[in-house]
Protein backbone atom coordinates (compact mmCIF):
# COMPACT_ATOMS: atom_id res chain seq x y z
CA UNK A 1 0.00 0.00 0.00
CA UNK A 2 2.78 2.33 0.98
CA UNK A 3 4.67 1.41 -2.17
CA UNK A 4 1.65 2.15 -4.34
CA UNK A 5 1.20 5.54 -2.69
CA UNK A 6 4.88 6.35 -3.19
CA UNK A 7 4.64 5.30 -6.84
CA UNK A 8 1.63 7.51 -7.43
CA UNK A 9 3.20 10.52 -5.72
CA UNK A 10 6.40 10.15 -7.73
CA UNK A 11 4.39 9.66 -10.93
CA UNK A 12 2.65 12.95 -10.24
CA UNK A 13 5.97 14.69 -9.52
CA UNK A 14 7.71 13.29 -12.59
CA UNK A 15 4.80 13.97 -14.93
CA UNK A 16 4.41 17.56 -13.77
CA UNK A 17 8.16 17.96 -14.18
CA UNK A 18 7.81 16.75 -17.76
CA UNK A 19 4.90 19.14 -18.24
CA UNK A 20 7.04 22.07 -17.14
CA UNK A 21 9.80 20.90 -19.47
CA UNK A 22 7.28 21.04 -22.31
CA UNK A 23 6.11 24.48 -21.19
CA UNK A 24 9.68 25.76 -21.27
CA UNK A 25 10.34 24.27 -24.70
CA UNK A 26 7.13 25.68 -26.18
CA UNK A 27 8.03 29.07 -24.72
CA UNK A 28 11.48 28.77 -26.25
CA UNK A 29 9.82 28.46 -29.65
CA UNK A 30 6.92 30.87 -29.25
CA UNK A 31 8.48 33.83 -27.46
CA UNK A 32 9.36 36.84 -29.62
CA UNK A 33 12.92 37.75 -28.62
CA UNK A 34 16.04 36.48 -26.85
CA UNK A 35 15.33 37.82 -23.40
CA UNK A 36 11.81 36.47 -23.21
CA UNK A 37 13.10 33.11 -24.45
CA UNK A 38 15.58 33.06 -21.58
CA UNK A 39 12.68 33.66 -19.24
CA UNK A 40 10.83 30.71 -20.77
CA UNK A 41 13.68 28.22 -20.45
CA UNK A 42 14.26 29.12 -16.82
CA UNK A 43 10.93 27.42 -16.07
CA UNK A 44 12.22 24.05 -17.25
CA UNK A 45 15.61 24.60 -15.64
CA UNK A 46 14.24 25.24 -12.16
CA UNK A 47 10.73 23.87 -11.71
CA UNK A 48 10.97 21.04 -14.24
CA UNK A 49 14.31 19.75 -13.00
CA UNK A 50 13.32 20.21 -9.35
CA UNK A 51 10.07 18.27 -9.64
CA UNK A 52 11.66 15.48 -11.68
CA UNK A 53 14.50 15.03 -9.21
CA UNK A 54 12.05 15.07 -6.32
CA UNK A 55 10.15 12.25 -8.00
CA UNK A 56 13.35 10.26 -8.58
CA UNK A 57 14.43 10.80 -4.97
CA UNK A 58 11.11 9.35 -3.78
CA UNK A 59 11.78 6.25 -5.88
CA UNK A 60 15.41 5.89 -4.86
CA UNK A 61 14.91 6.12 -1.11
CA UNK A 62 17.74 7.03 1.24
CA UNK A 63 20.69 5.74 -0.76
CA UNK A 64 23.76 7.08 -2.50
CA UNK A 65 21.58 7.66 -5.56
CA UNK A 66 19.67 10.35 -3.69
CA UNK A 67 22.91 12.12 -2.85
CA UNK A 68 23.91 12.11 -6.51
CA UNK A 69 20.48 13.40 -7.51
CA UNK A 70 20.82 16.18 -4.96
CA UNK A 71 24.20 17.11 -6.45
CA UNK A 72 22.70 17.25 -9.95
CA UNK A 73 19.91 19.46 -8.64
CA UNK A 74 22.27 21.90 -6.92
CA UNK A 75 24.64 22.06 -9.91
CA UNK A 76 21.79 22.65 -12.36
CA UNK A 77 20.15 25.33 -10.24
CA UNK A 78 23.35 27.30 -9.76
CA UNK A 79 24.83 26.93 -13.24
CA UNK A 80 21.53 27.60 -15.00
CA UNK A 81 21.27 30.98 -13.33
CA UNK A 82 24.90 31.80 -14.06
CA UNK A 83 24.64 30.80 -17.72
CA UNK A 84 21.42 32.75 -18.25
CA UNK A 85 22.88 35.82 -16.58
CA UNK A 86 25.99 35.64 -18.74
CA UNK A 87 23.85 35.19 -21.86
CA UNK A 88 21.65 38.19 -21.06
CA UNK A 89 24.62 40.37 -20.29
CA UNK A 90 26.43 39.32 -23.44
CA UNK A 91 23.31 39.99 -25.50
CA UNK A 92 22.95 43.48 -24.01
CA UNK A 93 26.61 44.22 -24.64
CA UNK A 94 26.21 43.00 -28.19
CA UNK A 95 23.48 45.59 -28.77
CA UNK A 96 20.39 43.37 -28.67
CA UNK A 97 17.37 45.54 -28.00
CA UNK A 98 14.67 43.92 -25.88
CA UNK A 99 11.06 44.08 -27.00
CA UNK A 100 9.28 46.41 -24.62
CA UNK A 101 5.71 47.58 -24.52
CA UNK A 102 5.18 51.25 -25.30
CA UNK A 103 2.48 53.58 -24.05
CA UNK A 104 0.03 52.48 -26.74
CA UNK A 105 0.46 48.85 -25.80
CA UNK A 106 2.49 47.75 -28.83
CA UNK A 107 5.65 45.67 -28.65
CA UNK A 108 8.59 47.52 -30.14
CA UNK A 109 12.32 47.05 -29.96
CA UNK A 110 13.44 49.60 -27.37
CA UNK A 111 16.90 50.73 -26.47
CA UNK A 112 17.05 49.96 -22.73
CA UNK A 113 19.62 52.69 -22.17
CA UNK A 114 17.02 55.35 -23.05
CA UNK A 115 14.78 54.09 -20.27
CA UNK A 116 17.39 53.30 -17.63
CA UNK A 117 20.33 55.70 -17.78
CA UNK A 118 22.18 53.86 -15.00
CA UNK A 119 22.15 50.73 -17.18
CA UNK A 120 23.86 52.78 -19.90
CA UNK A 121 26.54 53.79 -17.43
CA UNK A 122 27.08 50.19 -16.44
CA UNK A 123 27.20 49.01 -20.04
CA UNK A 124 29.68 51.74 -20.91
CA UNK A 125 32.07 50.54 -18.22
CA UNK A 126 34.54 48.04 -19.59
CA UNK A 127 34.32 44.48 -18.41
CA UNK A 128 37.01 43.37 -16.02
CA UNK A 129 38.88 41.44 -18.66
CA UNK A 130 38.76 44.41 -21.01
CA UNK A 131 40.65 46.71 -18.67
CA UNK A 132 43.78 44.76 -19.45
CA UNK A 133 45.63 46.37 -22.26
CA UNK A 134 46.05 44.03 -25.19
CA UNK A 135 49.38 42.41 -24.78
CA UNK A 136 51.87 43.70 -27.34
CA UNK A 137 53.28 41.01 -29.48
CA UNK A 138 56.51 39.75 -28.08
CA UNK A 139 59.37 40.80 -30.22
CA UNK A 140 61.52 37.96 -31.40
CA UNK A 141 64.47 37.69 -29.15
CA UNK A 142 67.47 39.40 -30.56
CA UNK A 143 70.38 37.22 -31.23
CA UNK A 144 72.49 36.95 -28.20
CA UNK A 145 76.12 37.65 -28.82
CA UNK A 146 77.35 34.30 -29.89
CA UNK A 147 81.02 34.82 -29.49
CA UNK A 148 81.97 34.22 -25.92
CA UNK B 1 -0.86 -3.21 -12.53
CA UNK B 2 2.21 -2.59 -10.43
CA UNK B 3 4.55 -3.24 -13.35
CA UNK B 4 2.59 -0.98 -15.66
CA UNK B 5 2.80 1.79 -13.08
CA UNK B 6 6.53 1.22 -12.60
CA UNK B 7 7.09 1.56 -16.35
CA UNK B 8 4.74 4.48 -16.81
CA UNK B 9 6.52 6.43 -14.06
CA UNK B 10 9.64 6.61 -16.21
CA UNK B 11 8.28 6.45 -19.76
CA UNK B 12 5.74 9.27 -19.53
CA UNK B 13 8.14 11.99 -18.33
CA UNK B 14 10.78 10.67 -20.73
CA UNK B 15 8.46 11.23 -23.68
CA UNK B 16 7.73 14.75 -22.44
CA UNK B 17 11.42 15.56 -22.09
CA UNK B 18 12.12 14.08 -25.54
CA UNK B 19 9.47 16.35 -27.04
CA UNK B 20 11.02 19.31 -25.22
CA UNK B 21 14.42 18.29 -26.61
CA UNK B 22 13.03 18.22 -30.16
CA UNK B 23 11.54 21.69 -29.73
CA UNK B 24 14.85 23.00 -28.39
CA UNK B 25 16.64 21.53 -31.41
CA UNK B 26 14.16 23.35 -33.63
CA UNK B 27 15.00 26.63 -31.92
CA UNK B 28 18.73 25.91 -32.17
CA UNK B 29 18.36 25.43 -35.91
CA UNK B 30 16.06 28.42 -36.43
CA UNK B 31 17.43 30.91 -33.91
CA UNK B 32 18.10 34.26 -35.55
CA UNK B 33 20.94 35.29 -33.24
CA UNK B 34 23.82 33.34 -31.76
CA UNK B 35 22.35 33.87 -28.29
CA UNK B 36 19.19 32.02 -29.28
CA UNK B 37 21.26 29.08 -30.40
CA UNK B 38 23.29 29.11 -27.20
CA UNK B 39 20.14 29.26 -25.12
CA UNK B 40 18.74 26.31 -27.04
CA UNK B 41 22.00 24.42 -26.58
CA UNK B 42 21.73 25.00 -22.84
CA UNK B 43 18.16 23.68 -22.87
CA UNK B 44 19.28 20.63 -24.87
CA UNK B 45 21.96 19.93 -22.26
CA UNK B 46 19.48 20.11 -19.40
CA UNK B 47 17.02 17.86 -21.23
CA UNK B 48 19.70 15.30 -22.00
CA UNK B 49 20.73 15.16 -18.34
CA UNK B 50 17.15 14.42 -17.33
CA UNK B 51 16.81 11.79 -20.07
CA UNK B 52 20.00 10.13 -18.83
CA UNK B 53 18.71 10.02 -15.28
CA UNK B 54 15.27 8.72 -16.31
CA UNK B 55 16.76 6.08 -18.58
CA UNK B 56 19.05 4.93 -15.79
CA UNK B 57 16.07 4.45 -13.51
CA UNK B 58 14.05 2.73 -16.26
CA UNK B 59 16.76 0.13 -16.84
CA UNK B 60 17.49 -0.19 -13.12
CA UNK B 61 21.01 1.17 -13.38
CA UNK B 62 21.14 4.57 -11.64
CA UNK B 63 24.91 4.70 -12.18
CA UNK B 64 24.12 6.85 -15.20
CA UNK B 65 23.74 9.72 -12.74
CA UNK B 66 27.52 10.18 -12.60
CA UNK B 67 27.47 10.94 -16.31
CA UNK B 68 24.64 13.37 -15.63
CA UNK B 69 26.71 15.29 -13.08
CA UNK B 70 29.54 15.55 -15.58
CA UNK B 71 27.18 16.81 -18.27
CA UNK B 72 25.77 19.42 -15.89
CA UNK B 73 29.25 20.72 -15.10
CA UNK B 74 30.31 20.75 -18.76
CA UNK B 75 27.12 22.49 -19.88
CA UNK B 76 27.76 25.81 -18.17
CA UNK B 77 31.45 25.78 -19.02
CA UNK B 78 30.60 25.23 -22.67
CA UNK B 79 28.12 28.11 -22.68
CA UNK B 80 30.58 30.51 -21.05
CA UNK B 81 33.37 29.40 -23.38
CA UNK B 82 31.28 30.01 -26.49
CA UNK B 83 30.19 33.42 -25.15
CA UNK B 84 33.78 34.40 -24.52
CA UNK B 85 34.77 33.18 -27.95
CA UNK B 86 32.09 35.31 -29.59
CA UNK B 87 33.17 38.41 -27.72
CA UNK B 88 36.95 38.17 -28.02
CA UNK B 89 37.51 35.84 -30.91
CA UNK B 90 39.83 33.77 -28.76
CA UNK B 91 39.62 31.65 -25.65
CA UNK B 92 43.10 32.29 -24.34
CA UNK B 93 44.16 35.33 -22.37
CA UNK B 94 46.86 36.68 -24.64
CA UNK B 95 45.50 38.48 -27.68
CA UNK B 96 47.05 39.08 -31.01
CA UNK B 97 47.04 42.91 -31.37
CA UNK B 98 46.57 42.63 -35.12
CA UNK B 99 43.31 40.71 -34.89
CA UNK B 100 42.20 42.34 -31.62
CA UNK B 101 38.75 43.84 -32.08
CA UNK B 102 38.09 46.83 -29.87
CA UNK B 103 34.77 46.18 -28.09
CA UNK B 104 32.38 48.95 -28.93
Amino acid sequence: MMDLLLDIVSLICLSSGGFFFLVGAVGLNRMPDVFTRMHATSVSETLGVGLMILGMCLQAGLTLVTVKLFFILVVLWFTGAVATHALARAALHDGEKPLLINRKGALIKTDPVALFPELGLRLAQPLVSETNEPQPKQKPQEDAPSNS
Amino acid sequence: MEEILQTAIWVLPMLAVLAALALAVARALAGPTAFDRLLAANAIGTSSIMILALFGFLTGRPEFLDVGITYALLNVIGTLAVLKFFRYGALGHAQDPETYREPE
